[in-house]
Protein backbone atom coordinates (compact mmCIF):
# COMPACT_ATOMS: atom_id res chain seq x y z
CA UNK A 1 0.00 0.00 0.00
CA UNK A 2 1.75 3.36 -1.14
CA UNK A 3 0.77 6.52 1.07
CA UNK A 4 0.94 10.01 0.54
CA UNK A 5 4.68 11.24 1.14
CA UNK A 6 4.83 13.72 3.51
CA UNK A 7 7.64 15.67 1.71
CA UNK A 8 6.17 18.94 0.73
CA UNK A 9 8.64 19.32 -1.63
CA UNK A 10 8.83 16.47 -3.81
CA UNK A 11 4.82 16.79 -3.75
CA UNK A 12 5.29 19.93 -5.01
CA UNK A 13 7.79 19.44 -7.66
CA UNK A 14 5.87 16.80 -8.83
CA UNK A 15 2.03 18.14 -9.07
CA UNK A 16 4.41 21.47 -11.18
CA UNK A 17 5.81 18.58 -13.30
CA UNK A 18 3.34 15.92 -14.09
CA UNK A 19 1.28 18.14 -16.69
CA UNK A 20 4.72 19.04 -18.68
CA UNK A 21 5.20 15.27 -18.51
CA UNK A 22 2.19 14.43 -20.03
CA UNK A 23 2.26 16.97 -22.95
CA UNK A 24 6.29 15.24 -23.02
CA UNK A 25 4.69 12.21 -24.10
CA UNK A 26 2.05 13.06 -25.98
CA UNK A 27 4.70 14.94 -28.06
CA UNK A 28 6.54 11.87 -28.27
CA UNK A 29 3.54 9.96 -29.51
CA UNK A 30 2.65 12.54 -32.01
CA UNK A 31 6.09 13.00 -33.70
CA UNK A 32 6.92 9.29 -34.01
CA UNK A 33 6.43 8.95 -37.63
CA UNK A 34 8.99 12.04 -38.00
CA UNK A 35 11.52 11.45 -34.57
CA UNK A 36 12.46 9.32 -32.55
CA UNK A 37 10.02 7.69 -30.60
CA UNK A 38 6.31 6.20 -30.94
CA UNK A 39 3.79 4.81 -29.41
CA UNK A 40 5.09 2.38 -26.88
CA UNK A 41 7.77 5.17 -25.53
CA UNK A 42 5.19 7.95 -25.21
CA UNK A 43 3.02 5.30 -23.57
CA UNK A 44 5.71 4.63 -20.85
CA UNK A 45 6.05 8.09 -20.04
CA UNK A 46 2.86 8.90 -20.39
CA UNK A 47 2.15 5.57 -17.56
CA UNK A 48 5.14 7.33 -15.66
CA UNK A 49 3.17 10.53 -14.98
CA UNK A 50 0.44 8.56 -13.36
CA UNK A 51 3.26 6.03 -11.46
CA UNK A 52 4.26 9.37 -10.26
CA UNK A 53 1.24 10.70 -9.24
CA UNK A 54 0.32 7.39 -7.18
CA UNK A 55 4.34 7.46 -5.50
CA UNK A 56 3.90 10.79 -4.13
CA UNK A 57 0.05 11.38 -3.30
CA UNK A 58 -0.71 8.20 -2.34
CA UNK A 59 -2.89 5.17 -3.80
CA UNK A 60 -6.25 6.73 -2.15
CA UNK A 61 -5.96 9.78 -4.49
CA UNK A 62 -4.04 8.18 -7.30
CA UNK A 63 -7.35 5.98 -7.75
CA UNK A 64 -9.80 9.20 -8.25
CA UNK A 65 -7.39 10.42 -11.06
CA UNK A 66 -6.77 6.61 -12.99
CA UNK A 67 -8.72 3.74 -11.48
CA UNK A 68 -8.26 0.08 -11.90
CA UNK A 69 -11.00 0.01 -14.23
CA UNK A 70 -10.41 2.79 -15.96
CA UNK A 71 -7.14 1.03 -16.80
CA UNK A 72 -8.48 -2.31 -18.27
CA UNK A 73 -11.47 0.04 -20.39
CA UNK A 74 -8.19 2.01 -21.60
CA UNK A 75 -5.97 -0.44 -22.44
CA UNK A 76 -8.93 -2.35 -24.50
CA UNK A 77 -9.25 1.04 -26.04
CA UNK A 78 -6.01 0.77 -27.19
CA UNK A 79 -5.58 -2.87 -28.51
CA UNK A 80 -9.20 -2.02 -30.02
CA UNK A 81 -8.10 1.21 -32.07
CA UNK A 82 -4.52 -0.69 -33.12
CA UNK A 83 -6.16 -3.74 -34.05
CA UNK A 84 -9.49 -1.95 -35.43
CA UNK A 85 -6.91 0.29 -37.94
CA UNK A 86 -4.85 -2.97 -38.56
CA UNK A 87 -8.58 -5.25 -39.88
CA UNK A 88 -9.92 -2.20 -41.39
CA UNK A 89 -6.75 -2.19 -44.06
CA UNK A 90 -8.00 -6.23 -44.41
CA UNK A 91 -11.43 -5.42 -45.08
CA UNK A 92 -10.41 -2.79 -47.64
CA UNK A 93 -8.87 -5.58 -50.02
CA UNK A 94 -4.75 -5.36 -48.61
CA UNK A 95 -2.96 -6.56 -46.20
CA UNK A 96 -3.27 -6.37 -42.11
CA UNK A 97 -2.07 -2.76 -41.36
CA UNK A 98 -1.49 -1.87 -45.05
CA UNK A 99 -2.16 2.03 -44.57
CA UNK A 100 -2.21 2.74 -48.19
CA UNK A 101 -4.79 1.48 -48.97
CA UNK A 102 -6.58 3.82 -46.21
CA UNK A 103 -6.53 6.48 -48.67
CA UNK A 104 -10.02 5.49 -50.32
CA UNK A 105 -11.85 6.58 -47.04
CA UNK A 106 -9.51 9.21 -46.46
CA UNK A 107 -9.30 10.71 -49.38
CA UNK A 108 -5.66 11.63 -49.83
CA UNK A 109 -3.16 10.42 -51.86
CA UNK A 110 -1.69 6.84 -50.31
CA UNK A 111 1.58 8.67 -48.97
CA UNK A 112 -0.47 10.69 -46.53
CA UNK A 113 -2.56 8.00 -45.40
CA UNK A 114 -0.09 5.62 -44.74
CA UNK A 115 1.16 8.91 -42.79
CA UNK A 116 -2.00 9.24 -40.55
CA UNK A 117 -2.62 5.37 -40.49
CA UNK A 118 0.52 5.00 -38.60
CA UNK A 119 0.09 8.11 -36.35
CA UNK A 120 -3.43 6.24 -35.35
CA UNK A 121 -1.79 3.04 -34.55
CA UNK A 122 0.57 5.09 -32.15
CA UNK A 123 -1.61 6.34 -30.53
CA UNK A 124 -3.65 3.11 -29.76
CA UNK A 125 -0.26 1.45 -28.87
CA UNK A 126 0.24 4.76 -26.62
CA UNK A 127 -3.04 4.32 -25.23
CA UNK A 128 -2.66 0.74 -24.56
CA UNK A 129 0.74 0.90 -22.91
CA UNK A 130 -0.23 3.79 -20.56
CA UNK A 131 -2.92 2.02 -19.08
CA UNK A 132 -0.98 -1.54 -18.74
CA UNK A 133 1.81 -0.23 -17.12
CA UNK A 134 -0.29 2.15 -14.66
CA UNK A 135 -2.25 -1.01 -13.88
CA UNK A 136 1.16 -3.15 -13.40
CA UNK A 137 2.47 -0.59 -11.07
CA UNK A 138 -1.15 -0.99 -9.52
CA UNK A 139 -1.23 -4.31 -8.75
CA UNK A 140 2.21 -4.33 -7.20
CA UNK A 141 1.74 -0.89 -5.04
CA UNK A 142 -1.70 -2.96 -3.83
CA UNK A 143 0.54 -6.15 -2.72
CA UNK A 144 -2.29 -8.31 -5.38
CA UNK A 145 -4.71 -7.01 -2.42
CA UNK A 146 -7.79 -6.40 -4.79
CA UNK A 147 -10.97 -6.53 -2.71
CA UNK A 148 -13.06 -8.01 -4.86
CA UNK A 149 -10.50 -10.38 -5.58
CA UNK A 150 -10.48 -11.69 -1.91
CA UNK A 151 -14.10 -12.25 -2.11
CA UNK A 152 -14.07 -14.55 -4.77
CA UNK A 153 -10.75 -16.51 -3.86
CA UNK A 154 -9.97 -18.49 -0.55
CA UNK A 155 -11.29 -16.00 1.87
CA UNK A 156 -14.77 -17.17 1.99
CA UNK A 157 -13.28 -20.68 3.38
CA UNK A 158 -11.41 -19.50 6.33
CA UNK B 1 -14.47 37.25 17.87
CA UNK B 2 -11.75 34.62 19.37
CA UNK B 3 -9.43 37.32 17.61
CA UNK B 4 -11.32 40.31 19.47
CA UNK B 5 -10.38 38.40 23.21
CA UNK B 6 -6.95 37.92 22.40
CA UNK B 7 -6.55 41.53 21.09
CA UNK B 8 -8.06 42.25 24.24
CA UNK B 9 -5.74 40.50 26.21
CA UNK B 10 -2.78 42.29 24.16
CA UNK B 11 -4.07 45.33 25.33
CA UNK B 12 -4.39 44.10 28.53
CA UNK B 13 -0.26 42.88 28.69
CA UNK B 14 0.60 45.93 27.39
CA UNK B 15 -1.30 48.14 30.06
CA UNK B 16 0.66 46.02 32.87
CA UNK B 17 3.91 46.43 31.05
CA UNK B 18 3.55 50.11 31.26
CA UNK B 19 2.77 50.22 34.60
CA UNK B 20 4.67 47.99 36.39
CA UNK B 21 7.54 48.92 35.75
CA UNK B 22 9.75 48.49 38.85
CA UNK B 23 7.85 44.94 39.53
CA UNK B 24 9.98 42.39 38.37
CA UNK B 25 7.63 39.70 38.77
CA UNK B 26 4.39 41.30 37.34
CA UNK B 27 6.38 42.59 34.50
CA UNK B 28 7.42 38.89 33.77
CA UNK B 29 3.84 37.43 34.04
CA UNK B 30 2.88 40.45 31.62
CA UNK B 31 5.26 39.35 29.27
CA UNK B 32 4.64 36.03 29.12
CA UNK B 33 0.47 36.35 28.80
CA UNK B 34 1.80 39.36 25.70
CA UNK B 35 3.82 36.49 23.92
CA UNK B 36 1.08 33.65 24.56
CA UNK B 37 -1.74 35.78 23.02
CA UNK B 38 0.30 37.01 20.47
CA UNK B 39 1.39 33.27 19.31
CA UNK B 40 -3.10 32.44 19.74
CA UNK B 41 -3.53 35.31 18.14
CA UNK B 42 -1.62 34.64 14.69
CA UNK B 43 -2.73 30.67 14.57
CA UNK B 44 -6.41 31.93 15.34
CA UNK B 45 -6.07 34.72 12.83
CA UNK B 46 -4.66 32.24 10.40
CA UNK B 47 -7.33 29.60 10.74
CA UNK B 48 -9.83 31.96 10.33
CA UNK B 49 -8.66 33.35 7.27
CA UNK B 50 -7.72 29.88 6.02
CA UNK B 51 -11.65 29.10 6.79
CA UNK B 52 -12.89 32.20 4.83
CA UNK B 53 -10.40 31.74 1.72
CA UNK B 54 -12.54 28.16 1.53
CA UNK B 55 -15.74 29.69 2.11
CA UNK B 56 -15.41 32.53 -0.60
CA UNK B 57 -14.64 29.52 -3.09
CA UNK B 58 -18.23 27.88 -3.19
CA UNK B 59 -20.32 27.55 -6.01
CA UNK B 60 -19.67 29.42 -8.96
CA UNK B 61 -16.37 31.53 -7.71
CA UNK B 62 -14.67 27.26 -7.80
CA UNK B 63 -15.88 26.98 -11.53
CA UNK B 64 -14.37 30.17 -12.50
CA UNK B 65 -11.46 29.58 -10.55
CA UNK B 66 -11.08 25.85 -12.56
CA UNK B 67 -11.82 27.69 -15.48
CA UNK B 68 -9.17 30.28 -15.27
CA UNK B 69 -6.87 27.08 -14.15
CA UNK B 70 -7.65 25.56 -17.63
CA UNK B 71 -6.68 28.07 -19.78
CA UNK B 72 -4.09 28.94 -17.99
CA UNK B 73 -2.57 25.38 -17.53
CA UNK B 74 -3.81 25.38 -21.32
CA UNK B 75 -1.59 28.58 -22.80
CA UNK B 76 1.94 26.93 -20.91
CA UNK B 77 1.44 23.33 -22.15
CA UNK B 78 1.25 25.14 -25.34
CA UNK B 79 3.87 27.28 -25.46
CA UNK B 80 5.72 23.89 -23.97
CA UNK B 81 4.52 21.99 -26.98
CA UNK B 82 5.84 24.80 -29.66
CA UNK B 83 8.99 24.76 -28.16
CA UNK B 84 9.47 21.03 -28.22
CA UNK B 85 7.67 20.30 -31.94
CA UNK B 86 9.06 23.51 -33.77
CA UNK B 87 6.58 22.68 -36.72
CA UNK B 88 4.36 25.04 -37.99
CA UNK B 89 2.09 23.81 -40.28
CA UNK B 90 -1.82 23.17 -39.57
CA UNK B 91 -1.86 20.04 -38.87
CA UNK B 92 0.70 19.56 -36.04
CA UNK B 93 -0.12 22.59 -34.67
CA UNK B 94 -3.84 20.98 -34.19
CA UNK B 95 -2.71 18.11 -32.87
CA UNK B 96 -0.47 20.56 -30.32
CA UNK B 97 -4.01 22.14 -29.42
CA UNK B 98 -6.03 18.80 -29.09
CA UNK B 99 -2.66 17.37 -26.86
CA UNK B 100 -2.60 20.30 -24.67
CA UNK B 101 -6.29 20.65 -23.79
CA UNK B 102 -6.25 17.38 -23.21
CA UNK B 103 -3.72 17.60 -20.60
CA UNK B 104 -5.14 20.51 -19.37
CA UNK B 105 -8.42 18.66 -18.77
CA UNK B 106 -6.55 15.68 -16.95
CA UNK B 107 -4.50 17.96 -14.94
CA UNK B 108 -5.69 21.29 -14.42
CA UNK B 109 -5.97 21.33 -10.79
CA UNK B 110 -2.51 20.07 -10.73
CA UNK B 111 -0.17 23.11 -11.99
CA UNK B 112 -1.88 26.00 -10.35
CA UNK B 113 -3.24 24.10 -7.03
CA UNK B 114 -2.92 26.01 -4.14
CA UNK B 115 -1.29 29.15 -5.30
CA UNK B 116 -3.03 31.93 -3.44
CA UNK B 117 -4.91 34.49 -5.48
CA UNK B 118 -2.40 36.64 -5.86
CA UNK B 119 -1.92 38.84 -9.19
CA UNK B 120 -0.18 36.97 -11.57
CA UNK B 121 1.57 39.61 -13.77
CA UNK B 122 2.67 41.30 -10.63
CA UNK B 123 4.55 37.83 -9.34
CA UNK B 124 6.05 37.39 -12.58
CA UNK B 125 7.47 41.30 -12.63
CA UNK B 126 8.68 40.92 -9.20
CA UNK B 127 10.06 37.61 -10.43
CA UNK B 128 12.41 39.40 -12.87
CA UNK B 129 13.34 42.23 -10.67
CA UNK B 130 14.29 39.84 -7.97
CA UNK B 131 16.36 37.58 -10.72
CA UNK B 132 19.84 39.66 -10.63
CA UNK B 133 19.70 39.50 -7.20
CA UNK B 134 19.60 35.37 -7.03
CA UNK B 135 22.07 35.17 -9.46
CA UNK B 136 24.59 37.44 -7.91
CA UNK B 137 23.98 35.48 -4.86
CA UNK B 138 24.88 32.02 -6.53
CA UNK B 139 27.71 33.69 -8.11
CA UNK B 140 28.87 35.04 -5.02
CA UNK B 141 28.70 31.67 -3.08
CA UNK B 142 30.39 30.03 -6.21
CA UNK B 143 33.19 31.78 -5.64
CA UNK B 144 33.42 31.64 -1.57
CA UNK B 145 32.67 27.63 -1.93
CA UNK B 146 35.47 27.48 -4.46
CA UNK B 147 37.60 29.35 -2.24
CA UNK B 148 36.99 26.94 0.61
CA UNK B 149 37.79 23.97 -1.67
CA UNK B 150 41.06 25.16 -3.16
CA UNK B 151 42.37 26.80 0.56
CA UNK B 152 44.91 24.13 1.48
CA UNK B 153 43.51 24.39 5.14
CA UNK B 154 40.08 23.70 3.99
CA UNK B 155 38.56 25.89 6.54
CA UNK B 156 35.03 23.71 6.49
CA UNK B 157 32.73 23.96 9.33
CA UNK B 158 29.67 21.93 8.21
CA UNK B 159 26.55 22.62 10.82
CA UNK B 160 22.73 21.96 10.98
CA UNK B 161 20.74 25.33 11.17
CA UNK B 162 17.17 24.86 11.99
CA UNK B 163 15.01 27.74 11.65
CA UNK B 164 11.32 28.12 11.62
CA UNK B 165 9.93 30.22 8.11
CA UNK B 166 7.26 33.08 8.20
CA UNK B 167 6.33 31.93 4.82
CA UNK B 168 2.77 30.16 4.86
CA UNK B 169 2.00 28.24 1.81
CA UNK B 170 3.88 25.14 0.23
CA UNK B 171 4.69 26.97 -2.89
CA UNK B 172 6.78 29.64 -1.23
CA UNK B 173 8.50 26.95 1.11
CA UNK B 174 9.53 25.40 -2.00
CA UNK B 175 10.73 28.03 -3.73
CA UNK B 176 12.53 28.92 -0.71
CA UNK B 177 14.12 25.60 -0.20
CA UNK B 178 14.79 25.12 -4.17
CA UNK B 179 16.73 28.81 -3.58
CA UNK B 180 18.48 27.90 -0.78
CA UNK B 181 19.80 24.17 -2.30
CA UNK B 182 20.31 25.89 -5.84
CA UNK B 183 23.17 28.52 -3.80
CA UNK B 184 26.33 26.44 -3.59
CA UNK B 185 27.35 25.71 0.05
CA UNK B 186 23.51 25.15 1.76
CA UNK B 187 21.12 22.92 1.26
CA UNK B 188 17.95 21.89 2.13
CA UNK B 189 17.86 18.39 4.06
CA UNK B 190 14.02 18.56 4.99
CA UNK B 191 10.98 20.63 5.99
CA UNK B 192 8.59 20.12 8.71
CA UNK B 193 5.45 21.88 8.68
CA UNK B 194 7.51 24.87 7.93
CA UNK B 195 10.59 24.42 10.23
CA UNK B 196 13.50 24.41 7.74
CA UNK B 197 16.76 22.08 7.89
CA UNK B 198 19.42 23.43 6.41
CA UNK B 199 22.95 21.74 5.89
CA UNK B 200 25.61 24.77 5.48
CA UNK B 201 29.31 24.55 4.68
CA UNK B 202 30.48 26.81 7.17
CA UNK B 203 29.76 29.91 9.25
CA UNK B 204 29.80 32.49 6.86
CA UNK B 205 27.43 30.70 4.88
CA UNK B 206 25.17 30.00 7.74
CA UNK B 207 25.14 33.57 8.80
CA UNK B 208 23.86 34.90 5.44
CA UNK B 209 21.44 32.39 5.73
CA UNK B 210 19.94 33.12 9.06
CA UNK B 211 19.50 36.91 7.87
CA UNK B 212 16.84 35.92 6.40
CA UNK B 213 17.15 38.00 3.64
CA UNK B 214 16.64 35.51 0.85
CA UNK B 215 13.31 34.68 2.49
CA UNK B 216 11.99 38.37 2.58
CA UNK B 217 12.85 38.10 -1.68
CA UNK B 218 10.61 34.70 -1.69
CA UNK B 219 8.00 36.84 0.35
CA UNK B 220 8.05 39.95 -1.84
CA UNK B 221 8.35 37.66 -5.10
CA UNK B 222 5.30 35.53 -4.29
CA UNK B 223 3.16 38.25 -2.58
CA UNK B 224 3.51 37.07 0.47
CA UNK B 225 4.95 40.21 2.38
CA UNK B 226 1.65 41.91 2.08
CA UNK B 227 0.77 40.18 5.08
CA UNK B 228 1.13 42.63 8.93
CA UNK B 229 2.88 39.58 10.86
CA UNK B 230 1.63 40.14 14.76
CA UNK B 231 5.10 39.56 15.67
CA UNK B 232 6.45 42.56 13.58
CA UNK B 233 3.98 44.42 14.71
CA UNK B 234 4.94 43.31 18.73
CA UNK B 235 8.45 43.94 17.95
CA UNK B 236 7.92 47.61 16.49
CA UNK B 237 5.92 48.47 19.34
CA UNK B 238 8.61 47.10 22.17
CA UNK B 239 10.98 49.23 20.53
CA UNK B 240 8.16 52.37 20.40
CA UNK B 241 7.76 51.53 23.68
CA UNK B 242 11.51 51.69 24.84
CA UNK B 243 12.12 55.11 23.06
CA UNK B 244 8.87 56.42 25.19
Amino acid sequence: MTRATDDIIIRTVARILIPFIQLYALYVIMHGHHSPGGGFQGGVILGASFILYLLTHGLEEAKTRMSEVKATLFSSIGLLIFSGIGLLCLILGSNYLDYGELSTILKVIPAQARSLGILGVEIGVGIGVMAVMFSIFFDISTGGSIPNDGENLGERDE
Amino acid sequence: MEVTILVQAIDKAFEILEKATNEEKARNEARELLYTSAKFTSETKFLAEKREARALLSGAQQSRLALRNFVLTFFFLFAFWILLSARFDAFHLTLGIICSILVAYLSHDLLFFNIRLGDFRIEARRFFAAAPWFLSQIFRANLHVAYLALSPKMPVDPQILRFRTKLESDISWVALANSITLTPGTITVDIREGEFFVHALDRKVAYELSTGEMEDKIAHVLMEADHVYIQDVLDVSRIFGALK
